[in-house]
């Protein structure tokens, strides 16, 4: 009796200090992320989507991360919002509200981030959000806003990319005339006023049209073009309407000479026959990248192991923002501020890091993203020529 | 400047014969089923995809392609006649809500097929043809005449063979028609079935051109309705004319006032043209 | 009268009981919809004209009422009637247009679309006031006098929820009374045959008009609230997207009922949050349901559960 009651006591004793033990050293950090998985502007959701899953799945499967004395796992709750404003105003509440998620990856959408906007504003300082939308950079930086960073590069600006590339263009080939095309939405008509003093500043001559989104033939709009004899011909910035642009324009002896700040090499390469020029903005290359970076590579070869498809080269480079990266740039964040709930701590550090992923990543005094990019050249027959650019 | 303009009237007409063969299809539904079939913008996108699909990844010669996504165009008709249209003969509402209903289901099976990233099919002819500053692409020029050639045929076939004059007389008293020994249902299914064909074979000329989106379909509806009631509902070869006037009013009007607001041209036209002639600019006989 | 205080008093109860934000604000978009569905109802359920313009009647009433707050400085209330006359002149215009050349249904159908789609272009491209594609920002919010607390903004969900459900009922029983009165009499008459009515003596253009503008007010009504509920405004609004999900909640609710449009309006709002679906399938069950509808439910939900009666 005695025996059985000393070895109950002392199995009791070790069942509390194991059960002590695992409870203390465990946790789990709520990852919400807002994007349009699906729907028509499906492509500016898409990677950010497919990437955070992959990069969650891989921490929590080597056993998380630590900090402290803690060892956490990542919950990933991820929201589509269809590209629809109000489903995100609803989904945005459950995020804050329901699941009390102290990061939030998102939007990319401009359209979606300025609705959700004053209702996430009341927390700040509850929640970190890192979005790419473009419209992000008119809130972000400023007091009261500190709960928002964008998670992409601004194309203006000391360090912006759009500067870099007509640095570059210039460069290469001293263009007098730039006729610039762009959808009639929000993105065309910020790319039209961002893009034309930049150019005016450097003396170039610029022409700017607006086309109706889901337009298929632009033969009035490049006849109109072709007027004005531009050197080059600057078209944005969806690949749906570049593929259609850039073979016109070609076949209808418009121009033969593309520079591009948004959109991928893909129709440049298919059209590499009638192309004289073809110079375009990526954040990777990524054909060329696997090659020679391992960290790419991984990313590639764990992309197809996870989804169990081809990997999406076009769109890849939109993991530049709030994606693969940005989840370990996150728990080094955690890891170097020693904390998953000092918002404000973790903020900070995450501001004045530097992080080398697949991207090197840090952030202005604005709380913009700041990050390496390619520059691709096409000639005629589809030689290309690859620049890395650190701004 | 005039040459520009010039340029413009060609690329007008030859879009609008793509504008026209839906037209066509719009035109003889209503006639002899009494109802809009607004999914006929569908059935061009599954003949649009269908023939990218047999082009690109099958590697079948573009001219068997085409034939290939034809005939899927025209079974998918079928299929939707006998599970649909055929309870909505005459019933205008209600064939348009089922036909817009038909539209999600299926813009959303192409999605989920195909996803919205936009398919473009190896250039089938390549080169274009110049005269002076006006440079009109090969492939355009083709699409255009085989366009032209089957509404022709359409229109031959109606008022010579004997299967299109009862077709016509059925659209003018369709009671006499049965009288007369037509096989109603059957001549009502047939037209169904033959304007979706016409719709995939507009497709497949569209593949050849432009980069295919799985909403390619709705654009191409509105076009061929506004080109329908602009040669007059029911005109047959007016739906070409119809057709052609709306693509050189939008191409034109393009040249001249803000490229943004092109759908909008063809939006006044019409209902200017339908406050003075109701009938359209052809109609009043069917 | 008596189904519809039944189903209204446990919806104004409602919040004592359920807390959750997100339930809330999932019924503010159903009542809000629901008022653009009921006004639908008037012209093509009472009057029997398909009308695709309700989409852009919805839009006008959130650009106008923003805009007039804008440029003078006037209350929320204030604005929406300048919204109100802008509808109502629109609206006889275009009606004018289409049944004084006596177009029939399907015409009718295209041309208002066609003038749909034209404000919708005009909200797009006069960037100068409308801001264009960009939408508009819409940080004001209405007010409203209540006795005891004097002039409240409305901001939080709960006084949404409630602002959103007086604004419904009182279109309800708008609607209620209006086709039980002898216009709405008149207006059941030319949906059920045009030409005998016309032979009768009921001047059909003038109550066709009457059932179009009255309609589009209410959209404009729903347009209004909604805009300054999400606190953003863009030219979307007026797509023919809009018009479409408007005509689906009528069909499944039950065409020519009263209360029809509120419950097509209120499973077609949450069925995409009880059940996740990605957007290509939500649509295509949009589609089937309304197939499903027009073939097998012609009459709807609400028309499930009444029997068949002698038209009013």
């Amino acid at each position: 009796m005695k025996h059985c009651l000393r070895a109950c006591f002392a199995g009791a004793l070790l069942t509390a200090a194991v059960v002590d033990v695992a409870s203390a050293q465990t946790g789990t950090v709520k990852l919400g992320q807002i994007e349009a998985q699906t729907g028509p502007n499906a492509i500016y959701g898409y990677m950010s989507s497919q990437g955070v899953p992959i990069a969650v799945d891989e921490i929590n499967k080597a056993g998380g991360f630590k900090v402290g004395d803690t060892t956490y796992k990542l919950d990933l709750i991820a929201l589509d919002t269809r590209g629809d404003p109000k489903e995100a105003t609803i989904q945005i509440k459950k995020l804050l509200e329901q699941d009390k998620a102290k990061f939030v990856f998102g939007p990319f959408l401009s359209n979606v981030f300025v609705t959700i906007f004053p209702y996430a504003k009341q927390f700040n300082g509850k929640f970190l959000m890192l979005g790419g939308g473009t419209r992000i950079h008119e809130f972000v930086g400023q007091p009261g806003n500190e709960f928002v960073i964008r998670s992409w590069n601004w194309d203006a600006g000391p360090r912006g990319f759009g500067e870099r590339m007509v640095d570059y263009l210039i460069k290469t080939a001293h263009p007098k005339k730039v006729a610039m095309l762009f959808q009639n939405d929000s993105g065309g008509k910020i790319l039209g006023d961002i893009y034309e003093p930049i150019f005016k500043a450097r003396g170039i001559e610029t022409m700017t049209e607006y086309f109706e989104p889901g337009t298929k033939d632009f033969s009035p709009v490049l006849a109109k073009i072709g007027e004005f004899r531009p050197d080059y011909l600057f078209p944005g910035y969806s690949d749906a309407a570049l593929y259609d642009i850039v073979r016109q324009s070609i076949e209808g002896n418009y121009s033969k000479k593309f520079f591009l700040v948004r959109g991928s090499t893909g129709p440049g390469l298919k059209n590499k026959d009638g192309i004289e020029d073809y110079i375009v903005y990526v954040p990777k290359d990524f054909e060329e990248a696997e090659k020679s970076d391992p960290k790419v590579k991984h990313f590639v070869d764990a992309y197809k192991a996870f989804y169990k498809r081809d990997f999406p080269y076009d769109q890849a480079p939109l993991c530049s923002s709030s994606c693969y990266d940005h989840v370990y740039m996150l728990v080094a964040a955690m890891q170097k501020a020693g904390s998953v709930d000092d918002v404000e701590k973790i903020r900070k550090t995450l501001l004045s890091m530097t992080y080398e992923g697949m991207w090197k990543i840090s952030f202005d005094d604005h709380s913009e993203q700041v990050f390496n990019f390619d520059i691709v050249h096409l000639r005629k027959g589809g030689v290309k020529e690859v620049s890395h650019v650190e701004p | 400047m005039t040459q520009v303009v010039v340029g413009q009237i060609l690329n007008g007409i030859i879009l609008g014969s793509l504008y026209g063969i839906i037209a066509l299809g719009v035109t003889m539904t209503f006639g002899i089923t009494g109802i809009v079939n607004f999914a006929l913008g569908q059935f061009m996108m599954i003949g649009a995809y269908a023939t990218w699909y047999f082009t690109d990844l099958v590697m079948l010669p573009f001219p068997v392609s085409v034939v290939f996504a034809v005939a899927i165009a025209a079974v998918a008709g079928l299929v939707a006649d006998q599970a649909l249209f055929r309870f909505t003969r005459n019933n205008l509402v209600n064939g348009l809500l089922v036909s817009i209903g038909l539209i999600s289901v299926m813009e959303s099976a192409a999605l989920l097929l195909f996803t919205t990233t936009p398919k473009n099919m190896d250039v089938v002819i390549a080169g274009s043809w110049s005269l002076g500053a006006i440079t009109l692409p090969r492939m355009k020029v083709v699409a255009f005449l085989l366009l032209v050639a089957v509404i022709g045929l359409t229109w031959l076939g109606l008022s010579r063979a004997w299967l299109g004059r009862a077709t016509r007389a059925y659209a003018q008293n369709p009671e006499a028609a049965m009288l007369m020994g037509v096989p109603t249902k059957a001549l009502q299914t047939g037209v169904v079935v033959y304007s979706c064909a016409l719709a995939g074979f507009g497709g497949a000329l569209y593949a050849s051109l432009f980069s295919l989106e799985p909403s390619l379909g709705a654009l191409f509806i509105l076009k061929g309705v506004e080109g329908a009631i602009l040669a007059g509902v029911g005109n047959l070869l007016g739906a070409l004319a119809g057709g052609a006037i709306l693509g050189v009013t939008e191409s034109v009007g393009s040249l001249y006032l803000p490229t943004s607001f092109r759908d909008a041209y063809g939006l006044v036209f019409l209902v200017a043209i339908l406050l003075f002639r109701p009938a359209g600019l052809f109609g009043g006989r069917k | 009268m008596k189904s519809l205080l039944l189903l209204l008093i446990p919806l104004y109860v409602l919040p004592l009981v359920v807390h959750s934000d997100v339930v809330l604000t999932i019924l503010i978009f159903t009542f809000l919809l629901g008022i653009l569905a009921v006004g639908f109802n008037i012209v093509f359920g009472g009057a029997g004209q398909l009308t695709m313009f309700h989409a852009a009647a919805f839009g006008i009433g959130s650009y106008v009422t923003f805009l007039s707050m804008l440029r003078f400085g006037i209350p929320f209330w204030l604005g929406y009637c300048v919204a109100v006359v802008i509808v109502v002149l629109v609206s006889i215009v275009i009606g004018w247009i289409c049944f004084k050349f006596r177009l029939k249904e399907f015409y009718f159908a295209v041309v208002t679309l066609a003038f749909a789609e034209l404000c919708r272009l005009v909200a797009l491209n006069w960037t100068s006031v409308t801001n264009g594609t960009l939408g508009m920002l819409v940080l004001e919010k209405p007010t409203i006098w209540l006795p005891g607390s004097g002039i409240v903004r409305i901001e939080q969900t709960t006084s949404w929820y409630f602002l959103s459900l007086v604004a419904l009922s009182a279109i309800l029983v708008f609607s209620v009374l209006l086709m039980r009165s002898w216009i709405g009499r008149n207006f059941s008459a030319i949906r059920l045959n045009e030409d005998l009515a016309q032979t009768l003596g009921i001047d059909t253009f003038r109550y066709k008009l009457l059932a179009f503008t009255i309609s589009n007010v209410i959209a404009s009504f729903a347009g209004a609230l909604y805009g300054f509920y999400t606190g953003y405004i863009e030219p979307a609004y007026l797509a023919v997207t809009q018009s479409l999900d408007a005509i689906a909640m009528v069909l499944l609710g039950g065409v020519s009922t009263i209360m029809g449009p509120v419950v097509g309006a209120l499973v077609l709002t949450s069925l995409p949050h009880l059940i996740e679906l990605p957007a290509e399938m939500r649509v295509a069950v949009y589609g089937m349901i309304l197939i499903l509808v027009i073939l097998l439910m012609p009459r709807g939900v609400v028309g499930l559960f009444r029997r068949p009666r002698h038209a009013a």
